[in-house]
């Protein structure tokens, strides 16, 4: 009896955008005129960019299998990005989208958290775009416990400026920017994540396994507050021999299980012999296991569902009600807007 | 004022319908019932209506939804590549059409419009910002096969749909009609021709010419000796004579259907007399009418219960009498049986040849005088189909009727529908269809066999245009009506069986197992997190969408909410209880969840005589429920009886089996354990059988390990495909070659494509491919 107001009903936009593509199903109840059910199409807009083979796909169609599955209405989705071959995901999402500034995409996320908590929140970085550029957002956003699901796409190189070091670029890598191999010891965004105060939820996949892929996006998913995932993927225009080992030696992918973390399937578990019992609660360990690199640990690393959320200890009291939506718009927009000479909002409003 | 005092005054508003100066707030048309409110516009929804009623087709496709056709073209579009661009075209056609038929341009609104006009219209309304759309909607429109009107959920529709489906199954019977009578009177004229072209006046030279002539042209006319010829003929063979009552009795039949009214004619001649009318708007001018025509009919249907004697030579004038060894066995003549045809009134059977009457009435222009009217006709068991349409459902009684001041007034539902369907009900061999208008399309095949019925049909249909509820929709009042159980779905088919079981259903009904219709209902709280909870759907809150009865509902302001305001169910059940104890003073209060313009989330009380009306509405809905053998209470006796006896047998050979000697066991057979070791063999065969069979020389993919990364699809996109989680599989290994496959194994970085044996062995470099695929299998 306290959840009492609303804000618009929640699916009451549902209706104008985007029409279902499903055909209409007739419900037993007369008042619920269209069924809410998804195909992974209803999801896709356009026909990705991104290079044959790139992970990037995988990443997409593991979203929209997530976002299918739990019948995310994509009026009530939104996808953030910053700059990059990975940020172009949102624009392959059929639901709302914003591809934003180089680094930005967290800000920006957590600004639509805020002014609009119920929707669902999603952000796609790479490993430039979050840690470099984006690190000092980043490290706050982590802090900030805010309830998303951050995707670090990280195929250790800039794909989009053609082959330039990235800060996870492993150290002798060749690149256009390090034509004599990389001089710096790799930035380990794992053990970085894991060492900011209020960290909630940590995991780290590998594009080639999408099983897994899928069930770490979706763990993220159900975690209340900030998801980190770091997502290992391939680049096969720049890097095309890069994961080549990783990829087809099962021993050297360490996957994480555990009753609150993972739990791996019988036909996975017969391709990937290593694997290791993790309890996500165990900070210790999550950080020893966060630095190593070879094998590849895979699995939910680090997750603690009591620490709180940013938008709940500072939750705006007022009713988000329609005027109060309008009335701050208009005031924003009242900051940019020029008025003719001796006209003012109130004598526009009044004629 | 504290919580006590507040919670003194919401039991004072239940008991007795007065604010005494409280908080609470007085209910206006602003709000609407919770689950009202997703659909603020049901122009950008996608259901079932607006209906086309098709004048094209079969009986089956007479009334189409809008969106089942573009949905229906769509998926005979789905290996067309614009497939994508033309659906949402049509969805966006969809809309328009919407929109129009909603607020009606250059057309008044309830005037029928036209489905092809409007769907031009908005096809050259969309085109303006997108040329494409023209193709779109010119490629939709052929494959709907459908032309006629277009209607959407108004006070019109009831009419509309019933008339539709009625002139379609006339239409068939009109088309049956005329295929018999042609066939009939081609015999019957042929008869007559016969005996004429056998008489000696056929057989004269002359007429055998003419004959001829008119068969084959004028080049054999001088060829035969015509003369000749007739002389030949008259002497070979007596002259052929009908009797003349045989002759007058033909003609008689011939000029009887050719005369007949009740079926416009094929062709119209002019001067025709008009044919009849079967559309009537009161039961007194149908059954007047058919006094009048009876005797018209009858000529009839004698007249082609005779031809269809003539026409295979069975009609015998005279009776005749087989005499065998000990009995003698008498048969009528036809002439003695058909003398008396129809005397005794037609049956249902011949009368099916014949149009069927159809009567519109409204329900609130039932009288006594004509309500009886109705049940006249009903049990007259003639095929009259009886529409009564209800556009108030929520009518007050006649004593809640006069201009009244509380505390005079009183609250009682006239239930004028109710009563016609229970009275109709209970004549046993009528049709019954009681619908909602939101719900008809659903009901269209219930519909149909209603008009196709040998009977009596009669159908009552709910339009929601009440006038009393503002600016819903007619279409969400008709449908909450259903939800509501005020007027619940009902078919009544006399012809399904013998028993209630069989012939009443209640299934279309939302939840027809319980005493309402529960839905989730998804808000958002203060800070905006999605909240459920569950909420029925009553009679309470379908009268609190009307004007007449907001005065006993009173809105709570959400400072004064507490745990004793409970859902309507649950304090139609805690009343019950109290009642029991004499309570005098509830300790609850009952109420409903609405929103308001805001869409905020409100409670409104409702006060004991709307929770009267509605607990009496509950008991009328248990009442159908029991009949349609959904907790019947006799059904329910039955059961603990036989269960009680159950459990004393069970007890009783319990008893015995203590008593007795406890029975020694039997040591296993060998032979058993063969055979379970037998067993367990063949299914380890069958195990090590499938492990083997699995793909053979077959290509396939390791589809659950695929990365969507579009390199094998790329290499050819109608030998691989991908699934509905968008993984690759291959779709037709003889879409390409084997080069193709090693190509996209060796290309698949995750490596799960295995291209198997070469399937055509003259392809060139097979050699090379063979090693190159090793890998990969």
């Amino acid at each position: 009896m306290n959840d009492t107001t609303m804000n618009g009903i929640a699916k009451s936009g549902a209706m104008t955008f985007p029409l279902p593509l499903a055909p209409v199903n007739v419900n037993d109840c007369l008042l619920e005129l269209y069924e809410e059910h998804y195909e992974l199409e209803d999801y896709q807009k356009g026909v990705p960019r991104w290079c044959t083979g790139c992970g990037d796909n995988a990443i997409l169609t593991a979203v929209q299998r997530l976002c299918r599955d739990e019948k995310l209405a994509p009026e009530k989705t939104v996808f953030v990005s910053g700059i990059g071959c990975s940020s172009r995901l949102p624009h392959y999402m059929n639901t709302y989208g914003f591809h934003s500034l180089h680094g930005r995409a967290l800000p920006i996320a957590e600004g639509i958290r805020l002014a609009r908590p119920d929707l669902k929140v999603f952000v796609n970085m790479g490993d430039g775009d979050c840690c470099s550029i984006g690190a000092a957002h980043w490290i706050h956003a982590i802090r900030y416990n805010m309830n998303m699901t951050a995707m670090l796409h990280d195929n250790n190189i800039y794909g989009l400026t053609k082959k330039q070091a990235s800060p996870t670029s492993p150290i002798g890598l060749k690149t256009n920017t390090t034509p004599r191999g990389s001089y710096l010891e790799a930035l380990n965004p794992l053990s970085v994540t894991l060492g900011v105060s209020n960290v909630s939820f940590v995991a780290q996949v590998v594009d080639w396994i999408p099983k897994l892929l899928y069930q770490t996006l979706s763990a993220a998913y159900h975690h209340k507050g900030f998801s980190f995932v770091r997502i290992i993927q391939r680049c096969p225009e720049w890097l095309p021999t890069h994961m080549d080992d990783y990829l087809h030696d099962p021993q050297r992918v360490l996957l994480l299980h555990h009753e609150n973390g993972l739990e791996i399937d019988s036909e996975l578990a017969k391709r990937y012999t290593n694997m290791e019992e993790h309890d996500p609660s165990n900070l210790n360990r999550a950080r020893e296991i966060a630095s190593g690199s070879d094998p590849i640990p895979v699995g939910i690393l680090y997750r603690n569902d009591d620490v709180p959320l940013y938008e709940e200890v500072r939750s705006d009291s007022r009713l988000r009600t329609t005027s109060l939506v309008k009335n701050g718009l208009e005031a924003e927009f009242d900051k940019f807007t020029i008025w003719p000479e001796g006209q003012t909002r109130a004598k526009h409003e009044a004629a | 004022m504290n919580m006590e005092v507040k919670a003194q005054d919401q039991i004072a508003f239940y008991l007795t319908g007065q604010h005494n100066g409280s908080g609470l707030k007085p209910l206006d048309r602003s709000y609407r019932p919770a689950l009202f409110a997703r659909h603020a516009d049901l122009t950008a929804v996608r259901y079932d209506f607006p209906l086309v009623l098709n004048s094209e087709g079969t009986p089956e496709r007479a009334v189409l939804s809008l969106s089942g056709l573009v949905d229906e073209a769509v998926e005979a579009l789905r290996e067309d590549k614009d497939r994508d661009r033309i659906a949402q075209h049509g969805y966006a056609l969809e809309r328009e059409v919407r929109k129009e038929l909603a607020h009606p341009i250059g057309r008044a609104n309830g005037v029928a419009a036209d489905f092809a006009t409007l769907w031009n219209a908005a096809a050259a309304q969309l085109t303006v910002e997108d040329s494409t759309v023209d193709d779109s909607a010119k490629r939709l429109w052929a494959l709907f096969h459908a032309k006629g009107e277009l209607v959407d959920a108004d006070f019109a529709l009831p009419s509309r749909v019933v008339r539709h489906v009625w002139s379609v199954v006339q239409a068939s019977k009109a088309t049956a009609f005329h295929e018999r009578a042609e066939r009939l009177l081609l015999k019957l004229h042929a008869i007559l021709d016969a005996e004429i072209a056998g008489s000696d006046k056929g057989r004269l030279p002359e007429r055998l010419r003419a004959g001829l002539a008119a068969q084959a042209g004028t080049s054999f006319a001088t060829t035969f000796n015509f003369d000749a010829m007739s002389r030949i003929l008259i002497d070979a063979k007596p002259a052929l004579a009908l009797s003349e009552a045989r002759r007058r009795r033909i003609q008689g039949i011939v000029d009887t259907i050719d005369r007949q009214r009740f079926y416009v004619p094929k062709t119209a001649v002019t001067g025709d007399t008009q044919a009849h009318g079967f559309v009537f708007y009161r039961c007194a001018d149908a059954l007047q009418a058919y006094k009048e025509r009876r005797q018209e009919a009858i000529e009839l249907l004698k007249a082609l219960s005779i031809a269809e004697l003539e026409v295979n030579g069975d009609y015998r004038e005279s009776g005749s009498t087989d005499v065998d060894d000990q009995t003698s066995t008498s048969v009528p003549g036809h002439d003695m049986i058909f003398e008396d045809f129809g005397a005794g009134g037609l049956d249902a059977g011949l009368l099916a040849t014949l149009p069927d009457y159809l009567v519109c009435q409204y329900s609130s222009e039932l009288g006594a005088e004509e309500t009886l009217q109705i049940v006249e006709a009903l049990s007259t068991g003639l095929p009259i189909r009886v529409l009564v349409q209800t556009d108030d459902l929520l009518e007050p009684s006649g004593i809640a009727k006069a201009n009244l001041v509380a505390p005079e007034r009183h609250l009682a539902l006239a239930s004028r529908s109710r009563q016609m369907l229970d009275t109709a009900i209970n004549l046993t061999d009528v049709f019954i269809l009681q619908s909602s208008a939101s719900q008809l399309f659903r009901l269209r095949e219930a519909l149909l066999r209603g008009m196709s019925y040998n009977g009596p049909a009669f159908f009552s249909v709910f339009s929601g245009s009440t006038g009393h509820n503002g600016d819903v929709p007619a279409y969400l009042v008709a449908a909450a009506a259903t939800e509501s159980r005020a007027f619940p779905t009902i078919v009544y088919d006399p012809s399904a069986g013998s028993d209630w079981s069989t012939r009443l259903a209640i299934d279309d009904n939302p939840s027809p197992q319980d005493a309402w219709p529960v839905h989730p209902f998804e808000y958002e709280n203060e800070t905006l997190q999605t909240r459920s909870e569950n909420v029925a759907f009553t009679l309470a809150d379908f009268m609190a969408m009307d004007d007449r009865f907001r005065e006993h509902f009173a809105i709570v302001p959400k400072a004064d909410w507490s745990e004793a305001m409970i859902a309507v169910p649950d304090s139609l059940k805690m009343s019950v209880k109290e009642l029991a104890k004499g309570t005098i003073v509830p300790s609850t209060v009952p109420c409903i969840t609405l929103v308001d313009e805001n869409f905020q989330v409100q409670r409104a009380i409702v006060n004991r005589r709307a929770l009267e009306e509605t607990r009496r509405s509950h008991a009328m809905w248990h009442s159908l429920q029991e009949l349609g053998g959904i907790h019947n209470s006799h059904a329910a006796l039955a059961v603990e009886r036989a269960e009680a006896r159950a459990a004393e047998r069970f007890a009783e050979q319990m008893k015995s089996l203590v008593t007795a000697p406890a029975p020694s066991v039997q040591p296993v057979k060998e032979p058993l354990a063969a055979a379970a070791q037998a067993e367990s063999i063949t299914v380890g065969e069958v195990a090590v059988t499938v492990a083997q069979e699995s793909h053979g020389d077959d290509p396939y993919i390791e589809t659950a390990r695929c990365t969507t990364c579009n390199e094998c699809t790329q290499v050819n996109s109608k030998m691989f495909a991908y699934n509905g989680d968008k993984q690759a599989y291959i779709a037709d290994a003889n879409a390409g070659t084997y080069r193709q496959l090693v190509e996209a194994a060796e290309g698949c970085q995750v490596s799960i494509i295995h291209p198997g044996k070469p399937r055509n062995p003259k392809e060139p470099g097979l050699d090379d491919l063979i090693v190159r695929a090793a890998p990969f299998n």
